[in-house]
């Protein structure tokens, strides 16, 4: 039999006393799609980076590539050894086209006195591309492109030249951000690759792909392997308690849907801005309407126009009172809520506390004489915590030090403070793990029981079809669809009513 | 195949004593920093010490006398407060490089009023702050409605400023006549203290009260965090750079007055040339205590580098004029230098601790 592509034995890594990982075993086969998966905290992130020579193993790992013993910890043998990363963030310059992104990581092709062959470039560009199973104009700027041909893009820069063979490539969650139609065509560039020969390390929390596409799985929990299974013999909820360690209790949906009858809070009239055509909406009292569809369908900007962010024509009202555009401060104050998307750049406040970052835009309550009581401050964040269930070390603890899952529920606690009327959520929980996001189901279901009405916008159709009263479908800025609960609504059915509508 | 039985663990695994087989992981990890990184937040108060004490050892005679410690005090304030006027902005993450030129306009205005009017000299003051506060907002219509980058914007203003004195000066020592009185208010000593120490210590602290406990400073600091996050929280981040570079005006006028009332007269030497200075306390100082623009640090980040030239001086003669520019210069780079080391420090140190607090949290339950 042949060497396995990539084998690494009892890898152990403990920071400052905390085992991390322990004793982990990893066989990756020639021509193989092995996936890696587990919870944040179960270790995947810290066995990558050993990997890629960022983190040093405790002493008694071995790992081997083809034969050849691999030193790990080493940056530099796991790139001689034909390992290559294509991370979660891709590393690409959007403002650069194919062809300069394609060559920041390797020289360009020259002539005298130092110019740039450009056209023998493109050509060299081209192949590249054509390895993923690309084929466009290699001089667009890569901000063109959607994300699956982005993914592409930073796939075919990481592997090495066909000339030193077949390529270990470790994907640190490609399809995090991706919509259901795009991950299909990654998935389509992953098995082209095992076809080709190249040896391939998946790292994703979207189990429906892993299971798809992955010939093996190695399960992490708490820096231990769990299992490692072949790809066809685990189901969804089978390799979902592997996971978790025991059966997480996921109510299957709500009852039933909020009565027709219930008063309309929030009102969207012919919005309309950048991809949204036009859209008119009523939430209700209670009720929680999903919004869904591919990437360009307008779903991807309705969140923000209506949360003030982006501008927009037409009318948001809420209990009848219609909100400026384009001044969250106004939706705010209308009793208009909403948790941003994209957490980093417009939620979280990276240099100061949990504190301050729940406070943040109302310390009305908390201001005594001009100044603020920072006790009364801390009561209520205190409150906070214990209510969502957020893991801190304490209100003043810096809120970078909390996972990704922790962060949100910290922005989610920023909103429900307001006790606003409407509350509009832009993919709360893009990716965060399982246990979060139920943690973040729940807490949205529960704000509902008090007449909440929600607008939540998303790229996950587990997500809207558990929570969701109904779902409207996006497709060319306006709504194709409707789906309702107590009717069709599933996963599939949004799934397949992205795709259709976009056909259509 | 079933399905269970495939996926069951493996024995070689041995997961099933597996949080049994941890409780001595199960104590919540511990958060400390690096000690270097808690040294480095009081590097200003050691390096002050360090001068007074060095220096006081070499010159006794000269350096440990209250006459040089109250020199060396009054003669900083001014540059301590056009100090102030650039960290207002600053925590809003706009950088306002005007505040020099703009002391230089508040003392030439002040000086001509006095020169070539009889109105109180009490009342110029104070028109003098409103007039600067307005320069300073029309810095932020540049920067807001424009959408200038702060530091060309006001650099840009500082020129214009520059013009405006040389203008109203004539290229000239203007000298204000003012009263004796006036001149009393910049040179008294109370209690052992130069006046103007009192002056400087009442800005900061309100300056202090305003960043550090009422939800302006609070907002401030947020805009400075992630300007596009404060907005969606509903912060009116133009309202507060407007309010950042008025206040950031009034602060560097006020500078402008406390010179006059202790030198008088107007020279072209006395704006711009406090900028650096300035700007090097505010950035050294945000590197002490809490590690982001404080006023407590850049005060004390400004008078060590004050008493470190005043030894300098005092101890090598008359020769070491150009010791002052090398010194702060030095002192910048240094501080800032360490700064960005230390907050890397502290991200590799938070990552690991967002990893261990991840692990814990996740084997809690398990448990």
């Amino acid at each position: 039999m042949n060497e396995p592509a990539l084998e690494i034995r009892n890898l152990s890594k403990t920071f400052s006393g905390q085992v991390v990982l322990d004793g982990v075993d990893l066989v990756l086969g020639e021509a193989e799609v092995h996936a890696l998966v587990g919870q944040n905290g179960s270790g995947k992130s810290t066995l990558i980076k050993v990997l890629a020579g960022y983190h040093q193993p405790d002493p008694g790992a071995s790992a081997s590539v083809a034969g050849q013993p691999l030193q790990l910890g080493s940056a530099s043998a796991a790139h001689d050894c034909g390992i290559r990363f294509v991370h979660q963030d891709l590393g690409l310059v959007l403002e650069l086209s194919i062809v300069e992104n394609l060559m920041l990581t390797r020289p360009y092709p020259r002539a005298f006195p130092g110019r740039i062959r450009w056209r023998e470039a493109r050509l060299l560009a081209g192949q590249m591309l054509a390895r993923v199973g690309l084929e466009t104009d290699v001089r667009r700027p890569v901000g063109e492109l959607g994300l699956a041909d982005r993914t592409g893009v930073a796939i075919a820069r990481a592997l090495p030249d066909p000339a030193l063979g077949r390529a270990v490539l470790v994907l640190d969650e490609p399809t995090a951000s991706l919509p259901a139609d795009e991950v299909e065509r990654l998935l389509a560039t992953i098995r082209r690759l095992r076809a080709a020969g190249n040896s391939i390390l998946l790292v994703s929390h979207h189990l429906e792909e892993v299971l798809d596409v992955a010939d093996q799985i190695t399960v992490l929990r708490d820096g231990r392997r769990v299992v490692c299974t072949a790809g066809a013999g685990v189901d969804h909820d089978g390799l979902t308690r592997l996971i978790v360690g025991h059966d997480l209790a996921i109510s299957t949906g709500r009852a039933e849907a909020v009565a027709s009858t219930e008063a309309g809070v929030l009102h969207l009239e012919g919005v309309a801005g950048a991809t949204v055509r036009s859209i008119s909406v009523t939430v209700r009292r209670g009720e929680i309407v999903g919004i869904a569809g591919l990437t360009g369908s307008g779903r991807e900007a309705l969140g923000a126009m209506v949360s003030g962010r982006l501008p927009r024509t037409g009318d948001v009202l809420v209990d009848g009172a219609a909100v400026a555009p384009a001044a969250p401060s106004a939706a705010l104050a209308a009793g208009l809520a909403f948790v941003p998307g994209e957490r980093a750049r417009y939620g979280t406040f990276a240099s100061m506390t949990v504190r301050h970052n729940v406070t943040m835009g109302s310390l009305r309550r908390h201001v005594r004489r001009g100044r603020i009581d920072a006790r009364s401050e801390r009561r209520e964040v205190q409150e906070w915590i214990e209510e969502l269930g957020i893991v801190t070390r304490g209100a003043d603890a810096a809120i970078t030090s909390l996972s990704g899952g922790n962060q949100q529920k910290v922005l989610v606690a920023r909103a429900l403070r307001l006790e606003p009327k409407a509350l509009v959520l832009d993919d709360p929980t893009a990716g965060i793990d399982i246990k979060a996001r139920e943690a973040v189901h729940q807490i949205i279901e529960r704000s509902t029981e008090s007449g909440l009405a929600v607008l939540l916008v998303s790229t996950d159709s587990d997500e809207l079809a558990r929570l969701c009263d109904r779902v409207l479908v996006m497709s060319h800025g306006r709504v194709a669809r409707e789906i309702r609960r107590g009717s069709d609504l599933s996963p599939e059915a949004i799934d397949l009513a992205q795709v259709a509508a976009t056909a259509a | 195949m079933s399905t269970q039985a495939s996926v069951r663990p493996k024995a070689d695994g041995g997961d099933s004593d597996d949080s049994a087989g941890r409780t001595g992981a199960q104590s919540a990890p511990q958060f400390r920093q690096p000690i270097s990184a808690v040294l480095g937040r009081y590097s200003a108060l050691f390096l002050l010490a360090f001068f007074v004490i060095v220096f006081g050892a070499l010159k006794p005679d000269l350096f440990l006398t209250a006459s040089t410690f109250r020199i060396t005090f009054s003669e900083g304030v001014v540059t301590a407060v056009v100090a102030l006027a650039f960290l207002v902005p600053l925590a809003a993450g706009t950088y306002d490089l005007s505040v020099g030129a703009m002391m230089g306009t508040s003392l030439v205005i002040m000086n001509w009023f006095g020169a070539n009017t009889d109105i109180p000299i009490g009342l110029v003051a104070v028109g003098t702050v409103v007039l600067c506060s307005l320069i300073g907002l029309v810095s932020g219509i540049i920067i807001v409605k424009f959408r200038v980058n702060s530091l060309i914007a006001t650099l840009g203003v500082s020129q214009v400023l520059s013009a405006v004195t040389l203008k109203v000066s004539n290229n000239r020592q203007i000298t204000g006549a003012f009263s004796d009185r006036f001149g009393e208010l910049g040179g008294k000593i109370v209690f052992g203290v130069p006046i103007v120490v009192l002056y400087l210590l009442v800005l900061a602290t309100v300056i202090w009260f305003v960043l550090e406990h009422t939800p302006v400073g609070r907002y401030l600091f947020a805009v400075g965090s992630n300007p596009e996050a404060a907005r969606l929280a509903g912060l009116s981040t133009t309202r507060l750079t407007y309010g950042s570079l008025a206040a950031s005006g009034g602060i560097a006028a006020i500078a402008g007055i406390i010179y006059a009332m202790r030198v008088g007269a107007y020279s072209e030497q006395a704006g711009p040339g406090l900028l650096f200075p300035a700007l090097a306390a505010v950035f050294f100082g945000a590197s002490q205590f809490s590690g982001r623009p404080n006023v407590w640090g850049t005060l004390i980040a400004y008078f060590a580098l004050a008493f470190g030239v005043k030894g300098l001086q005092l101890s090598f003669g008359p020769g070491t004029f150009w010791i002052q520019p090398l010194f702060q210069g030095a002192a910048l780079l240094v501080a800032v230098g360490l700064a960005s080391r230390q907050i890397s420090q502290t991200r590799r140190s938070r990552r690991t601790q967002a990893a261990a607090a991840a692990a814990y949290a996740t084997r809690q339950p398990a448990s």
